[in-house]
C-alpha cells in the first residue's frame, strides 16, 4: 500500500507541486518572519554588546518606572534624572576605577548640506551624544573626536550615505537651535555603521551639555575598571559613594536590559507578522483540503480497486494521509528555503515604509526549522483528514463504476455544522470586542478563523445562485461564456471551497479597508471638531522638536496664539500613561476642549491637572479630587483635578500646564505647536511669517488644517498599504487554489473538452471558457469575502466607537476595485489551466478504447 | 442533376498512410488507402480490431494528421490546412457522433444540438432545427440535461447535433456500440432517414453487421488496407462476407 501511495505521488508531480505551493508560501512566511526577527534581535544584542564593550560600570539615576518604547520618539526613550557633575569626580576617586566619562545624550538632527533635507533613516531616532574619551561607546573610524564646540563626529553610515567627510560643514538642529559644525571625525559602533538605523552626532561634553540643556549635569557616567577588578564588586563600591537617587550597575546588566527591551519590541513585530503568516497557512489549508478532495474523487475507481483486491479501509485512509504527510513535509522543507528569501523581502518592505531592521548574517535557529516543518506538515495532514476519511468510505464495487464518489455528507448536517461554526465564530468575535476578556486579540482571531470556516461550510448553498448571478453577463453572449458559467455552477461544493480560500484573503483585506476608511472618517471629523488653530506645526515623522520654535513664533506680530504642546510618560494609578503639557491661555484659542466640569483655566495653578471623562469615570474621580502622579524626574507629586473634558484627540487622558510639565520632566521638546493668525492678518501673510521662522527648523512641517488632516489620513494609508502587502501572500496562495482546482477539473472533463474541440470549438474559445469559469470563481470568493469583511469592519468600528472611531465608512471605490482585481487575478489563474485545456490532444480526449 | 449529385464525392482519401512510432516499433495503421465517399450516401467501414478503421475516420475528419497522402472534404485538401482552419472545417463541414462522451453534461438537449452553431456564433434555422428534432423524436426532451436522458436518447441528440449545421459529411464512430439493440435500431433508422430524406452524407465505423446492414455500401478494412467492398448490403450478406474474409 505504501509503495502504491508513493507511486501515486510521483505519478502526479505537477499536482503535488501545485498543492505544495500553498504550503510552501505559508511556511515560507512563518520561517521568514522567524528568521527576520531572530536576525534583528541578534543584531541588536551584538550592537548593545559593542556599545558597552569599553565600559564596565554605568552610573545612572534610579528610575521610578520604565517608560517603555515610546512611539516615534526622537530622543532617548528613557527619562532619568540628571546626575550632578561633581559626582563624576567622586566616581573617579573610587578605588579600582581606571577612568570615567560623563555622558549626555539628546536630540540632534543632521541636515544634508547638499539637499537641505533632514537626515533620518525611516522612523529611527536622530541621536546626539557627548564624546566619551575613556569608555569609547563609539569607536573612531577616521579623523579625531570633536576638539571644540564647533566640531562634531558623525556616524559612518550618515557620512557614506550623504557624502560627508572630515572637514565637511553640516548644520545640526538641537533643542537649543540650529548651528553649523565642521566634521572632525567619523565613528562606528563595533561593526555597525550606525546605531541600528539611528543617526549619531557626537559633540564634546561641554557643548553637548549646553545643547541638551544639561549644564552642570550628566545623564550617565561610564566607568572603566582597573585591570583585574571585578565589575560587580566595582559597581558595589561606586554605589556606596553615590548620593541618594543614583545607582551603579554593571555594563553587562545595562546591555542585557536594553537588548531585552528591543527583543520585546521585536516580539510584537514577530507576533504581528506571524498572524499574517497564519492567515496564509489557513488559506493554504483550504487548498490542501480542496485538492485532496478532488483527487480522492478522481481516484475513486483506483481506490475501489485497492478495496476489491483486499485493502482495508484503514489502509486506504492511511495511504491518503501518508500522501499528505509526504506532501506537507516536502513543502515545508522547501518553504523553509523560501523563508530565507522572504525574510529579505519583508526587510525590504519595512525599510521601504521607513522601518529599518538591521541585519547581519541570517539567523536560522533550530527552533525556526522545527516550527516551520511541524506547522506546515501538521496543517497539511489535518486538512487532508476529511478527504482521507471519504477515501476510506469508497466501496469495492466503485472500482467498476464510472462516476465519482457520491457526496455522502448530508445537506442538513452540513448546514447545521456550518451554522454552528459560523455562530460560534461570530460569538467569539463579539465577546472579544465587547466582552473585554483579558486575551481579546486571541479570542477575536480565533473567532474570525471560525467564522471563515463556517462561511466556507455554508458557501456551497449560495455558490450556485451566486455563480449564476456573477456569470449572468456571460450567459448569452458566447458559447464559451455560457459553458464557463455553467462549469462554475455545476459543482457548487467545489466552486465554493475553491473560492473560500480567496474569500478569507479578501475578507481580511475588506475588513482592513473598511476599518481604515472608518478610522479616516472619524479622524477627519474629530480634527474638524477639535482644531481651531490656523496652522499646526509638527515634527517630520512626528518626532518632537525644539521648544525654541514656539518662542521664536511668539515674537512675530503676524501671529496670534502660539500654543506649544508636549507629551511624556508618567505613572498614574499604577499605569504608565501619556501626560500632556499645554499652555492654558492659548490652548483654548487653538483647540476645542469640551469641558464636562471645571475649566482649562484651572491649570494656571501648576499643581492642577485636568483629565478625560473616560479615566474620570473608570477611576471614579471628580473635579476637586486630588490624585498622585509619579514622575521619573521629580518622583511622586500630588495634583488637584481642575476639570474633566470629553475625549480629546490631542490631550489624551491627562493634561497639565507647561509650568507643571517643565518641573517634572527632563526632556523639553514640543510635539505640536498650534498657531493662529493675529486678528486682521491675512492667512497667507501669517503663513509666510511662520515659514520665515520654521526655516531654521528643517525637521518641522507647517500644515494648515486641511494639510494636517491629510497627513493623518496619509499615515493611516501607509499602514493600510503595509497590511495589504502582508495579506497579498494569502491572496496569491488562494489563486494557486483556483489554478489547482481548474487543472483538476479539466483533467476530469478531458472527454468533454475533446468533444467540444471535435465539433469545432477553437482553442481560443476553450481558453475563454476556462477563463470565464476562473473569473466567476474568483469574483465569487471576492463577493463572499467582501460581505464578511464589511460585517467584521462594522463590528470592529462599533466596538471602538467610544475611543473616538465613531463613524462607519465604506470605501465603495476600493471594494469595486477589489472585485475587479479578483476578476483580473482570476484571468491570471486561468492562464495555465486554459493553455492545458486548449492544447488537449483531441484524439486522445475522445478515445475510449 | 439528380444522377450527377448521386455520383458526386463528399470526401475522399488518396494514398492515405498513417504510421505510428519508428524503427522496430513502427506500426502502419493505414497503408496507402484511397477511398471515396459519395454524397447523400450511407457508407459503413468495417474491419477487425486494429484494422485501422477508426484511424481512417479520424484522418478523414481532420482530427488526426496523416503521415502521407491527401484527404479532401469537397474540394478542400485537409492536409494543407492549419490547426485553426481544421477547427473551422470541423465546425462547418463535419458532423460527429461518437460512441460515448457525446454530449456536454451542463447543456440541455436543445443546447447540445445547436452546439456547433453556438460555437460558430450562428443562429439555428428554425425550420431545419424543428425538422431534425422531429426526425429524432426528441421534441419533449429538449430541456432535459444528458443525465436525464437514456443512452439511446443521448445518441439521438448527438445525431441531431451532427446534422443541425448541415455538414458536408457526418462521421459516426461506433455510434451504437453502447446501446441496446432497440435503441441502436432507432438511431440507425434516424441516420438512414437523414440520408434518404435530407440527402445527408454519413460515414460510419462499426463492427456490428446489423448496423452495417443499414448502409448503402460497406468498405472492409484489414491491416490498414481496403480489402473488399459491398453494395446494398444486408446483415446476412455482411456476416457471410466477414466470415469469408477471416478465412
Amino acid at each position: 500500500m505504501l509503495r502504491a501511495t508513493i507511486k501515486s505521488l510521483l505519478a502526479r508531480k505537477l499536482r503535488l507541486l501545485l498543492t505544495a505551493l500553498a504550503i510552501v508560501l505559508g511556511v515560507g512566511f512563518v520561517a521568514g518572519t522567524l528568521v527576520l526577527t531572530d536576525t534583528a534581535t541578534a543584531t541588536f544584542d551584538r550592537l548593545f554588546g559593542d556599545i558597552y564593550a569599553g565600559t564596565d560600570v554605568v552610573v545612572q539615576a534610579h528610575s521610578a518606572f520604565e517608560a517603555g518604547i515610546a512611539e516615534g520618539s526622537g530622543g532617548p526613550t528613557e527619562e532619568r534624572n540628571p546626575i550632578p557633575e561633581q559626582v563624576l569626580e567622586q566616581v573617579r576617586g573610587v578605588d579600582g576605577v581606571r577612568g570615567a566619562d560623563g555622558d549626555v545624550a539628546g536630540y540632534a538632527q543632521l541636515i544634508d548640506p547638499t539637499t537641505d533635507d533632514t537626515i533620518q533613516n525611516g522612523q529611527a531616532p536622530t541621536l546626539g551624544n557627548s564624546w566619551d574619551p575613556n569608555t569609547t561607546t563609539a569607536t573612531l573610524r577616521a579623523g579625531k573626536p570633536p576638539p571644540s564646540s564647533d566640531q562634531v563626529a558623525i556616524d559612518a553610515a550618515t557620512a557614506a550615505d550623504h557624502h560627508l567627510s572630515i572637514g565637511s560643514r553640516v548644520r545640526v538642529i538641537t533643542q537649543a537651535g540650529t548651528s553649523t559644525y565642521t566634521v572632525s571625525g567619523i565613528v562606528g559602533f563595533g561593526d555597525s555603521d550606525n546605531l541600528a538605523g539611528a543617526t549619531v552626532t557626537i559633540f564634546d561634553l561641554a557643548t553637548a551639555q549646553r545643547l541638551f540643556g544639561r549644564e552642570g549635569t550628566l545623564d550617565h557616567i561610564y566607568v572603566v575598571a582597573d585591570r583585574g577588578v571585578n565589575d560587580t564588586q566595582l559597581a558595589r563600591r561606586i554605589d556606596a559613594v553615590l548620593p541618594k537617587g543614583f545607582e551603579a550597575v554593571t555594563a553587562t546588566d545595562v546591555a542585557t536590559q536594553q537588548a531585552q527591551n528591543t527583543a520585546q519590541a521585536l516580539g510584537f513585530l514577530r507576533t504581528a507578522l506571524l498572524v499574517f503568516a497564519f492567515v496564509s497557512l489557513f488559506v493554504g489549508a483550504f487548498i490542501i483540503f480542496n485538492t485532496f478532495n478532488i483527487i480522492v474523487t478522481q481516484r475513486t475507481q483506483e481506490l475501489g480497486l485497492y478495496r476489491a483486491i483486499g485493502a482495508t479501509s484503514r489502509q486506504v485512509l492511511t495511504s491518503v494521509l501518508i500522501e499528505s504527510l509526504v506532501t506537507g513535509l516536502v513543502a515545508s522543507a522547501v518553504g523553509l528555503g523560501v523563508g530565507l528569501l522572504l525574510a529579505k523581502g519583508l526587510q525590504g518592505l519595512f525599510s521601504l515604509l521607513g522601518f529599518d531592521l538591521p541585519t547581519t548574517t541570517m539567523q536560522i535557529r533550530p527552533r525556526t526549522v522545527v516550527v516551520s516543518l511541524l506547522v506546515g506538515t501538521a496543517i497539511t495532514v489535518v486538512a487532508s483528514v476529511a478527504p482521507a476519511r471519504r477515501a476510506a468510505r469508497v466501496a469495492p464495487i466503485q472500482a467498476l463504476r464510472e462516476s465519482g464518489i457520491v457526496q455522502s455528507v448530508s445537506v442538513v448536517r452540513r448546514a447545521v455544522t456550518g451554522g454552528l461554526v459560523t455562530a460560534t465564530g461570530i460569538g467569539l468575535v463579539l465577546d472579544g470586542l465587547f466582552g473585554g476578556p483579558s486575551n481579546a486579540a486571541a479570542i477575536v482571531g480565533f473567532g474570525a478563523a471560525s467564522t471563515f470556516l463556517g462561511a466556507a461550510l455554508l458557501s456551497p448553498f449560495v455558490a450556485r445562485p451566486l455563480a449564476a448571478w456573477i456569470g449572468a453577463p456571460f450567459r448569452s453572449r458566447t458559447i464559451s461564456g455560457k459553458l464557463g458559467r455553467q462549469n462554475a455552477m455545476r459543482n457548487p461544493r467545489r466552486t465554493a471551497s475553491t473560492s473560500a480560500a480567496l474569500m478569507i484573503g479578501l475578507g481580511l483585506v475588506t475588513f482592513i479597508a473598511v476599518f481604515a476608511a472608518s478610522l479616516k472618517a472619524s479622524v477627519s471629523a474629530i480634527l474638524d471638531e477639535t482644531i481651531r488653530a490656523d496652522f499646526i506645526l509638527t515634527g517630520t515623522q512626528f518626532t518632537p522638536f525644539s521648544s525654541r520654535l514656539a518662542q521664536d513664533l511668539a515674537t512675530r506680530p503676524e501671529l496670534g496664539a502660539v500654543s506649544p504642546f508636549r507629551q511624556n510618560a508618567a505613572k498614574i494609578a499604577g499605569g504608565v500613561v501619556f501626560l500632556s503639557g499645554v499652555d492654558p491661555a492659548t490652548i483654548v484659542r487653538t483647540t476645542n476642549i469640551q469641558m464636562v466640569s471645571g475649566s482649562v483655566a484651572s491649570l494656571d495653578n501648576p499643581s492642577t491637572i485636568i483629565l478625560s471623562r473616560n479615566v474620570a469615570r473608570s477611576h471614579g474621580w471628580q473635579t476637586g479630587d486630588t490624585i498622585s502622579v509619579l514622575f521619573n524626574k521629580s518622583g511622586r507629586q500630588t495634583f488637584t483635578i481642575g476639570g474633566v473634558y470629553e475625549t480629546n484627540e490631542f490631550l489624551n487622558d491627562y493634561a497639565v500646564s507647561l509650568d507643571a510639565y517643565d518641573r517634572n520632566f527632563t526632556g523639553l521638546l514640543d510635539s505640536i505647536v498650534f498657531v493662529t493668525a493675529a486678528d486682521g492678518v491675512r492667512i497667507d501673510r501669517a503663513r509666510d511669517a511662520i515659514a520665515a521662522v520654521a526655516r531654521n527648523y528643517p525637521n518641522v512641517d507647517v500644515h494648515n488644517q486641511a494639510e494636517f488632516k491629510q497627513q493623518s489620513i496619509d499615515q493611516v494609508n501607509q499602514i493600510l498599504v503595509l497590511v495589504f502587502v502582508l495579506l497579498l501572500l494569502a491572496v496569491i496562495i488562494s489563486l494557486f487554489g483556483i489554478v489547482n482546482t481548474l487543472s483538476l477539473s479539466i483533467y476530469e472533463r478531458v472527454h468533454e473538452i475533446g468533444l467540444l474541440r471535435a465539433v469545432g470549438m477553437s482553442r481560443v474559445q476553450v481558453r475563454r471558457m476556462i477563463r470565464v469559469e476562473a473569473v466567476i470563481i474568483a469574483v465569487l470568493g471576492a463577493v463572499l469575502g467582501i460581505v464578511i469583511g464589511l460585517v467584521f469592519g462594522w463590528v470592529m468600528q462599533r466596538s471602538l466607537s467610544d475611543v473616538g472611531i465613531d463613524r462607519f465608512a465604506v470605501p465603495y471605490g476600493q471594494l469595486v476595485a477589489f472585485i475587479l482585481a479578483a476578476a483580473i487575478l482570476g484571468v491570471g489563474a486561468a492562464i495555465f489551466p486554459a493553455r492545458r485545456a486548449a492544447r488537449l490532444d483531441v484524439l486522445a480526449a475522445i478515445a475510449y478504447e | 442533376m439528380q444522377t450527377e449529385q448521386r455520383t458526386d464525392v463528399a470526401a475522399r482519401a488518396v494514398d492515405l498512410t498513417k504510421q505510428y512510432g519508428s524503427g522496430d516499433a513502427r506500426v502502419v495503421a493505414l497503408d496507402a488507402v484511397s477511398v471515396e465517399f459519395e454524397r447523400a450516401a450511407f457508407t459503413a467501414i468495417m474491419g477487425p480490431s486494429g484494422s485501422g478503421k477508426s484511424t481512417l475516420l479520424h484522418c478523414m475528419a481532420g482530427l488526426d494528421a496523416p503521415t502521407s497522402g491527401t484527404v479532401f472534404i469537397g474540394d478542400i485538401d485537409l492536409t494543407s490546412l492549419s490547426e485553426k482552419q481544421l477547427t473551422l472545417l470541423r465546425r462547418e463541414k463535419v458532423g460527429f457522433v461518437f460512441q460515448t462522451f457525446n454530449l456536454v453534461p451542463t447543456l440541455t438537449a436543445a443546447e447540445n444540438i445547436t452546439l456547433p452553431l453556438d460555437i460558430a456564433g450562428e443562429r439555428p434555422e428554425t425550420a431545419w432545427f424543428d425538422q431534425v428534432v422531429d426526425t429524432v423524436g426528441l421534441r419533449d426532451r429538449l430541456s432535459h440535461r444528458p443525465s436525464e436522458l437514456s443512452g439511446g436518447q443521448q445518441q439521438r441528440v448527438a445525431g441531431a447535433r451532427a446534422l443541425v449545421s448541415r455538414p458536408e459529411i457526418v462521421y459516426a464512430d461506433e455510434p451504437t456500440g453502447n446501446l441496446d439493440s432497440r435503441s441502436g435500431a432507432e438511431l440507425l433508422g434516424f441516420l438512414r432517414d437523414a440520408v434518404d430524406e435530407h440527402r445527408q452524407t454519413i460515414v460510419m465505423v462499426t463492427h456490428d453487421p446489423t448496423a452495417a446492414g443499414y448502409a448503402d455500401r460497406i468498405v472492409f478494412l484489414a491491416d490498414g488496407r481496403i480489402v473488399n467492398e459491398m453494395l446494398e448490403p444486408t446483415a446476412q450478406k455482411v456476416l457471410d462476407r466477414m466470415k469469408s474474409l477471416e478465412e
